[in-house]
């Protein structure tokens, strides 16, 4: 069992890659779903197993081929990792379980083995950065689930789903080639490119100026992928116009993997050994994290359709996280990665719920969504659970994060205020923006016509267990706040 | 066993089932839920009962007993039960079981050991009672729920901060006596006057009470603001600034209230300036002003829902809720009236009624601290309030004038809830003593049948009545509202927010233009220098990627900025 | 027609709450009960509470000069803040109501 334990790091990644060619073969009706979602369940497993590994004893490492770090490869996780693992394949699982039915209706039988494979990639892609310890293996991996995602996206019948792909795309490789070339500078200069070697080296570099230019290159590069305000503009119409259950998978875990990165590159690298940085790394994120915030509420707020209103306010969460990590200190980070958990799972189960929608409805434009709570009561009230725990109402996953972000926040001294008054104002615009969907759906009075989807009742199990996740999680905090917790010490255990 | 879980949770159970549940069936649990909740409020023990762990170190107490929570656990419950005698047969299915969430937020909020339990309650209470407004059906009720709703959120992440504040700096949650001393128990207190309808966001109560149903406002003006009174009186006891901002809220209540044609705006009015009452004793602090407080409140309580309930019958028989539309309804409502009367007379603590036998503790606790200004105000409120409630209320809406309406009397159960109130409130005015029994404190030597006072009291009041038929030419109810501080955001934030969008708006369209034509020509030179068949597509492509340039824009900016920054 | 009929008759089919006489009748009454309440002061001594109310039929003055002085002051005010029933239901601008 030790040996089999040993092996998980690398399992994670190799698993869904070796499946994806067999998934590609699969060309009877059905077979490349069921392969991709066992697949899928297979790694949230395992994903699974490494936590509870983590929790009881201490980080996981492999060494890639054998060959010892710094020479090799490793392959490192660790509470932050687990947690984002656990996201990761939590989310495909559970959106492979309840997406067939709605795949099916989006996506031709021919091209599904393909759909299905490029899925695979992206979950291959996505954890290998997660798993991985070394800085360009990162690079790897980021590209691979990038591609995969832009193919995912550009899957569906909506045909503005290829200028939304393609201006993703060259944003995206902006991003990682800015990632890249950052990663190039430091590798220049310590001539390593094992993270925790990274460290070490860094201290010895006589000129620190490439250094603090790779750490830019690497932030504003990061922050692309990550849809951090102001470069988030490919974020919403690439959401909307993807399939939906893409959407759902990606809104869970794509922005926060590089969120991972990021934060993970900076505190483990440049925050120990550029002085001064962590003063600039919170003074040039958090008044980003605060217009991001504000701004890309106050833009859901207009929309009329739902899954660009969810979009933004995904951008908005992404302000909460960033706000979190520039405090710089223990209540923050924890605040930081309990809420990519926590929006993962409010998020993910609002665009399951959309997905359900979009099935019986067809359209997901709230003039089209007129009194659909009537018609599909146990969705829209999963909705209104998920909705609430995106406010942060007290029962909740989001309140959790909420309360920890506001604990951060006390520490500051005089930028309590102003940033307690942004988060307040992020929640009331929420409450906004919720209402509007919730006043169109449950008060306006629908149209005679009767929807003619059919939604299975798995796909309302599906979007019933993401609702309830999210008040599971708020009152059985013990997993994530503890995740979070031992992850936020391990980030500042470098710090002087 | 049963005093570990809160009765709260037996409320909450009991909204679930009702929502659940059809027909009989439904209307046997939504009268039972708040029945066993009365019994087993009194089954709850002094001190602490349980306690629960959450987020790893902080030790809730989910269920702490006292005399004075059993109190107000008590109305509370008592309020859903004849909430819910008024309301089964009128009103829509989810009014009634959000009615009964929101009497279990008051009634976990009652038995709260911790200051987490309390703001968890809290917000359920918010939440719930954002449905019964939205309940009143119409857009004006939905427009003034989402109001309600905004305010009470932002009510709860002020309260939110100052709690977080207090467990992070002093390490405890246990809801203890505290001065407003610093940022988190000054937020605690705003978060809590908020709730309370304290100006300036008293606006609230005026705005969304009269919107709900006939039956929701019944419901409404019980529970928010008493339970805010509960925890001043738990967390705030003698916090001088309260005095000043309860005399404050009486005044208010009795002018607004003078001013107002709307009925149940007269009576959501009316609330501020009673709730004022309370909070300027508590602000006294004493043991007799907080026995005063308790007191009041649980009165209020009743003679506030039978007001309401009055008020309630005529409109669901009528349809109309103006003064300028109603008048002459005793000819054939009379059970209406008279009850209406009664809670007429209860509100202002006209002798033999519960107001006489309750409020006045107030005054006198002013008196033995040697408030004479805080006395005079009182005395003169009390007048006023005979004024604005006492007479205006059913003066113009049973009386004054004929209006040609003749509705039927209420339907039985209304009735039959009214008659249970009014009784109520006249036995708590003429068997003081037994109530007397279940005050916080214990109330020596307090007779409130003194002759004296009773020939006071009488002369008060019934000049006041004098003076209000003196001065009726001049009371003439006019189709109007009267602006309040809410106009702050209903309409200057507005034209502000407006007055932005626009100017955002064309800045964002000259830019545009500007940059479009600068794309124009660049085009036009590339087209020069190649000259090429698919030039159409390099065309097409240009102007749609305007999202990458501005990006490719913004990071050019932040690279060189981050870079920059560093020197600095 | 009825204009012809002399008054008593006229206000025959009132209730008789709302009749004339009654109403002068309730009048008289209540003018007698307050003048009896200041004057019971004699017999039944009301205890002062401070200096400013040690005076006679203190409660009956004070309750009809503050109620007067009420009732002017929301008089006064309400010149200043008064406005329309509809004041808040005014139409918006349209660009609003197309955002919106």
């Amino acid at each position: 069992m030790d040996n089999l334990l040993a092996q998980l790091p690398a399992l994670q990644v190799v698993v869904p890659f070796l499946t994806v060619p067999l998934v590609m073969l699969l060309k009877p009706r059905g077979f490349a779903w069921l392969a991709a979602t066992a697949t899928s369940v297979v790694c949230f497993a395992i994903a699974i197993a490494m936590t509870s590994a983590i929790l009881q004893g201490a980080p996981l490492t492999y060494a890639m081929g054998g060959w010892p770090a710094p020479f090799g490869i490793a392959l490192a996780v660790d509470a932050f990792s687990a947690l984002l693992l656990l996201v990761i394949t939590g989310a495909s699982t559970l959106t492979l379980i309840g997406a067939r039915a709605s795949i099916d209706s989006q996506i031709t039988d021919a091209r599904q083995p393909l759909f299905y494979a490029a899925w695979l990639l992206a979950l291959t892609g996505l954890s290998g950065i997660v798993v991985t310890a070394d800085a360009f293996n990162i690079f790897v991996f980021m590209e691979i689930s990038s591609l995969a995602s832009y193919v995912l996206i550009s899957g569906g019948p909506d045909r503005r789903a290829l200028p939304s792909v393609f201006k993703y795309l060259v944003m995206g490789t902006i991003g990682a080639t800015f990632y890249l070339i950052g990663v190039g500078l430091v590798y220049m200069m310590t001539g390593t490119l094992n993270l925790a070697d990274m460290e070490a080296r860094v201290h010895e570099v006589g000129d620190q100026s490439p250094i603090l230019v790779a750490a830019g290159f690497i932030t504003v590069g990061l922050a692309l992928k990550a849809a951090v305000f102001p470069l988030h503009a490919w974020l919403p119409n690439a959401y909307t116009f993807a399939p939906h259950a893409v959407t759902a998978f990606l809104a869970a875990c794509a922005t926060k993997v590089a969120l991972y990165v990021l934060i993970r590159f900076d505190f483990l690298v440049f925050q120990p050994n550029l002085v001064g940085h962590d003063t600039q790394f919170a003074y040039f994120l958090m008044p980003l994290a605060v217009l991001a915030i504000v701004v890309a509420s106050a833009v859901a707020l207009f929309e009329r359709n739902l899954k660009r209103l969810l979009a933004y306010s995904s951008v908005a969460q992404i302000g909460y996280i960033m706000l979190g990590a520039s405090l710089v200190n223990d209540a923050g980070l924890t605040a930081s990665v309990v809420h990519i958990f926590n929006h993962a799972l409010a998020k993910g189960a609002l665009f399951l719920t959309v997905m359900a929608l979009a099935m019986r409805f067809g359209d997901v434009s709230l003039d089209q969504l007129a009194g659909a709570a009537r018609r599909a009561p146990w969705t829209m009230a999963a909705f209104v659970v998920a909705a609430l725990s995106l406010i942060g109402v007290p029962g909740t996953a989001g309140f959790i994060s909420k309360w920890y972000l506001v604990m951060a926040a006390l520490d500051e001294g005089w930028l309590a205020i102003p940033l307690i008054a942004t988060i307040a104002a992020g929640s009331l615009l929420a409450v906004a923006y919720v209402w509007r969907i919730i006043e169109c759906t449950y008060f306006a009075p629908a149209d005679g016509t009767e929807p003619t989807g059919h939604v299975p009742p798995l796909v309302t199990g599906v979007v019933l267990i993401a609702a309830t996740a999210n008040v599971y999680f708020g009152i059985f905090t013990a997993l994530p706040t503890t995740l979070a917790a031992e992850a936020a010490l391990a980030l500042q255990e470098a710090l002087p | 066993m049963p005093e570990l879980f809160s009765p709260a949770l037996i409320l909450l159970a009991g909204a679930l089932l009702g929502a659940l549940l059809r027909g009989s069936l439904r209307t046997a649990v939504l009268f039972a839920a708040p029945a066993a909740t009365l019994w087993a409020i009194w089954q709850v023990p002094d001190g602490v009962a349980t306690t629960f762990t959450f987020l790893e170190y902080y030790q809730l107490e989910p269920v702490e007993g006292s005399p004075l929570r059993r109190l107000f656990a008590t109305v509370f419950a008592l309020m859903a039960l004849g909430g819910v005698l008024y309301a089964f047969r009128q009103a829509k299915p989810y009014e009634l079981c959000s009615a009964l969430a929101y009497a279990a937020g008051a009634v976990g909020v009652c038995f709260a050991g911790d200051l987490i339990t309390l703001f968890i309650y809290w917000e359920l209470m918010a939440l719930f009672s954002t449905v019964i407004v939205f309940c009143g059906g119409t857009p004006a009720a939905r427009a003034a729920g989402i109001r309600y709703a905004i305010l009470h959120l932002l009510g709860g992440v002020i309260l939110k901060v100052g709690i977080e504040g207090i467990a992070v700096h002093t390490g405890s949650i246990d809801l203890q006596p505290m001065l407003a001393h610093n940022f988190d128990s000054w937020m605690v207190l705003i978060g809590i006057l908020i709730n309370v309808a304290a100006p300036p966001f008293s606006a609230w109560l005026a705005d969304s009470y009269p919107e709900s149903s006939p039956t929701g406002s019944v419901f409404l003006s019980a529970f928010t603001t008493k339970t805010a009174v509960l925890a001043l009186m738990l967390l705030f006891p003698g916090e001088q600034v309260l005095i000043w901002v309860g005399i404050y809220m009486i005044m208010y209540g009795i002018i607004y209230a003078l001013l107002e044609n709307d009925a149940r705006r007269i009576l959501a009015y009316s609330v501020v300036n009673q709730v004022g009452f309370m909070v300027c004793a508590v602000g006294i602090g004493t043991e007799l002003a907080l026995n005063g407080a308790a007191a009041h409140a649980f009165a209020h309580i009743i003679y506030k829902a039978l007001l309401f309930m009055s008020a309630g019958v005529v409109i669901y028989r009528t349809g109309k809720h103006l003064c300028t539309d109603l008048g002459g309804l005793f000819r054939t409502m009379p059970i209406t009236t008279v009850c209406g009367i009664i809670g007429a007379l209860a509100i202002s603590s006209f002798p033999l009624t519960s107001g006489f036998t309750t409020k006045t503790l107030i005054s006198e606790a002013a008196v033995s601290e040697g408030l004479v200004a805080v006395y005079l105000v009182l005395t003169a409120a009390s007048a006023g309030v005979f004024l604005h409630a006492g007479i205006k209320f059913p003066w113009f809406v049973f009386f004054q004038k004929d209006s040609g309406l003749r509705p039927k009397d209420a339907p039985w159960n209304m009735a039959l809830a009214m008659i249970v109130f009014a009784a109520l409130c006249i036995i708590i005015g003429v068997f003081p003593q037994t109530f007397y029994e279940f005050l916080p404190y214990p109330l020596e030597a307090y007779e409130p049948y003194k002759a004296g006072k009773v020939l006071f009291y009488l002369q008060l009041l019934l000049f006041s009545g004098l003076a209000f038929f003196v001065m009726l030419p001049l009371m003439k109810r006019t189709l109007t509202i009267s602006l309040d501080t809410d106009w702050l955001w209903r309409r200057l934030f507005a034209r502000v927010y407006t007055y932005c969008q626009r100017l955002l708006e064309t800045t964002r369209q000259t830019l545009m233009t500007r940059l479009k034509t600068w794309y124009a020509v660049m085009i036009r030179l590339a087209q020069r220098t190649y000259a090429d068949a698919s030039k159409e597509a390099d065309v097409e492509l240009m102007p749609r990627s305007q999202p990458i340039a501005t990006t490719a824009l913004w990071i050019a900016l932040l690279l060189s900025g981050y870079v920059l920054a560093y020197y600095i | 027609m009825d204009h012809d009929k002399p008054h008593a008759t006229q206000h025959a089919h009132d209730h008789w709450l709302v009749r004339p006489t009654t109403i002068r009748n309730i009048w008289i009454g209540s003018l007698i009960l307050l003048a009896l309440l200041v004057a019971a002061e004699w017999m039944v001594p009301i205890k002062a509470r401070f200096s400013v109310d040690d005076w006679p039929a203190f409660g009956a003055v004070y309750g009809f000069l503050s109620c007067v002085a009420m009732v002017l002051f929301a008089k006064a005010l309400g010149w200043l803040l008064k406005r329309p029933d509809d004041y808040y239901a005014q139409p918006r601008d349209k660009e609003l109501d197309d955002d919106a």
